[in-house]
């Protein structure tokens, strides 16, 4: 379980997070959801351990991150960051394949499909569109083996279909026990399918 | 033809070249052989000692500073993420040529002595680490720092050349634009090790420089620490371009072009852009210095112009046949 207990963060005198807790359990679909600034991706980089809380807690399976090391932290959650630079052209398959062996998930197949990535595979990241990107780089987060997966705005670049897609591999990851945190400004996308829905202010 | 094909291809001419490279730099040269260099192993004739004594020393440092510029080249650019970084931007080379100089001048050490080049990898190091703590977080406020740091410090290094009356500290032009007339072999035995140091560094963090390529977020959530690969990744730099300057002085351009030139032929991949950009700075070196000492005999050209001479209409070429695999990075 992800326990987020007692969280203060402030950036200056905003004070984004004050007395926040908020838990994640393994096979739990939760979105986030609330305006622009109340703190969602701040959060997801608090779990992710970009960024330090003023204070409280941020657990992942009892352990309390600010003691792991960055590989330690991979093994237990994985993020898709809202940007990443893509700007050396690998193909999309050096991309994927950024995950470390041994930290791999061994449905990719099943991912690449449903994204509609197999046919990319071999094109250059840096000539995709920034809607192909967007599902490479989900597709890089969901090629890492972990119990929980953070992900900010999967579909904020994606038309209809693609959306739908990417709900798919969502209830395809709940099956299989993973916990997952999703941030979405597509509220029905969501809605109907998860478990929670938390609202920051 | 095939991707990997033609890759092989690379390796194998690469290769070729530095053999055929190193072949005609023990052969040419003011002194005119009469045999041919095969005949003349284990002999002590003066052919043999122009051979073995001079041009071999001279190309085997060729070849390993080349190989390690162009591989400090590679960290140097994968570490900002920017496709102008070069070591010489972040004080490295200033660093280390100010480093020997200091020696030089208190006349605590004479060129080309163990301490010259340990002082130099060091002073190369703490630079990179002065720049660092100086710098704001920003991304180019980092590469502005460094260059307004080694404008101090290569000012300085000018500053006691030009007050010192030691007979060994070489001229401005000597470290300025570098030069492998003092490399005898063991000035060359010395520096080698700090760069096989440098050079196993570099593959050692390949695989990490790749996802680091994303940014540091992504390369914190994949398992990889930025700040202390940033760290090794320098101190790897350190000892390749303080060794070298300390030796050869700083060679201007290689460790700017030759990466550019291996991505465009092999990709972006950095254990393959590590190997290649080590076959084509020894072969730019090696050719660079051949020409520098038998173009206009009895001068000899300092190094630095023929590597841009070399290095830059090929770099031209090449982004126009090639298309380019940087993109904005907006």
């Amino acid at each position: 379980m992800i326990n987020v207990k007692n969280l203060f963060f402030s950036r200056g005198d905003n004070h984004i997070f004050s007395d926040f807790t908020f838990d994640l359990c393994p096979a739990e679909l939760v979105l986030l959801t609330g305006a622009n600034g109340a703190g969602k991706s701040t959060l997801v980089q608090l779990i992710g351990g970009i960024l330090k809380p003023n204070s409280g807690q941020i657990q992942i399976d009892n352990q309390d991150i600010s003691k792991l090391s960055a590989k330690q932290q991979s093994l237990l959650r994985s993020v898709a960051p809202q940007r990443r630079s893509f700007f050396l052209a690998f193909t999309v398959n050096d991309v994927i394949n950024l995950v470390p062996k041994g930290q791999r998930v061994e449905y990719l197949d099943f991912i690449l499909d449903t994204l509609d990535l197999k046919e990319l595979l071999a094109r250059k990241i840096t000539e995709l569109s920034i809607g192909q990107q967007e599902r490479v780089s989900l597709a890089l987060a969901l090629h890492q083996q972990a119990p929980y997966y953070l992900l900010d705005e999967p579909f904020s670049a994606q038309d209809s279909r693609a959306t739908e897609n990417i709900l798919l591999v969502i209830e395809f990851l709940k099956i299989n026990k993973k916990g997952v945190l999703v941030i979405s400004h597509n509220q029905d996308a969501l809605e109907k399918n998860c478990d929670r829905q938390i609202t920051l202010a | 033809m095939k991707q990997s094909t033609k890759k092989v291809l690379f390796y194998v001419t690469g290769l070729a070249l530095i053999l055929g490279l190193f072949y005609a730099s023990l052969s040419i040269g003011i002194v005119h052989l009469h045999q041919s260099i095969f005949s003349l192993i284990g002999k002590s004739t003066i052919d043999a000692n122009a051979v073995w004594g001079i041009r071999f020393p001279r190309a085997l440092g060729a070849a390993v500073i080349g190989a390690g510029l162009g591989i400090a080249g590679v960290i140097a650019q994968g570490i900002f993420r920017n496709p102008l970084a070069e070591p010489t931007l972040i004080g490295l080379s200033s660093g280390a040529t100010l480093g020997t100089i200091c020696l030089i001048a208190s006349g605590a050490s004479v060129y080309g002595t163990r301490s010259n080049i340990m002082a130099a990898v060091l002073a190369s190091a703490l630079t990179a680490l002065l720049v660092q703590w100086l710098a704001p977080s920003n991304g180019f406020g980092f590469l502005l720092t460094g260059i307004a740091v080694s404008a101090i410090l290569t000012a300085v290094a000018g500053l006691l050349i030009a007050i010192s009356a030691k007979p060994g500290i070489q001229s401005i032009t000597f470290w300025n634009f570098g030069s492998l007339t003092l490399l005898n072999n063991s000035t060359v035995s010395m520096v080698s090790p700090y760069m096989e140091v440098g050079i196993i560094t570099s593959f050692f963090v390949s695989r990490r420089m790749d996802i680091y390529s994303l940014g540091d977020h992504s390369s914190h959530y994949l398992g990889v620490n930025p700040r202390r690969l940033r760290l090794i990744a320098t101190i790897g730099m350190a000892f390749l371009v303080g060794a070298s300057v300390s030796a050869v002085g700083s060679i201007a351009f290689l460790g700017l072009l030759v990466p550019h030139i291996a991505r465009l032929l092999i990709g972006p991949e950095h254990r393959r852009m590590l190997s290649f950009s080590a076959l084509l700075g020894s072969i730019v070196l090696l050719m660079a210095d051949l020409l520098a000492r038998t173009l206009f005999v009895p001068h000899e050209i300092p190094l630095g112009l023929l590597t841009s001479l070399l290095g830059a209409p090929t770099l031209i070429v090449l982004l126009r046949v090639r298309k380019a695999s940087w993109v904005q990075n907006d």
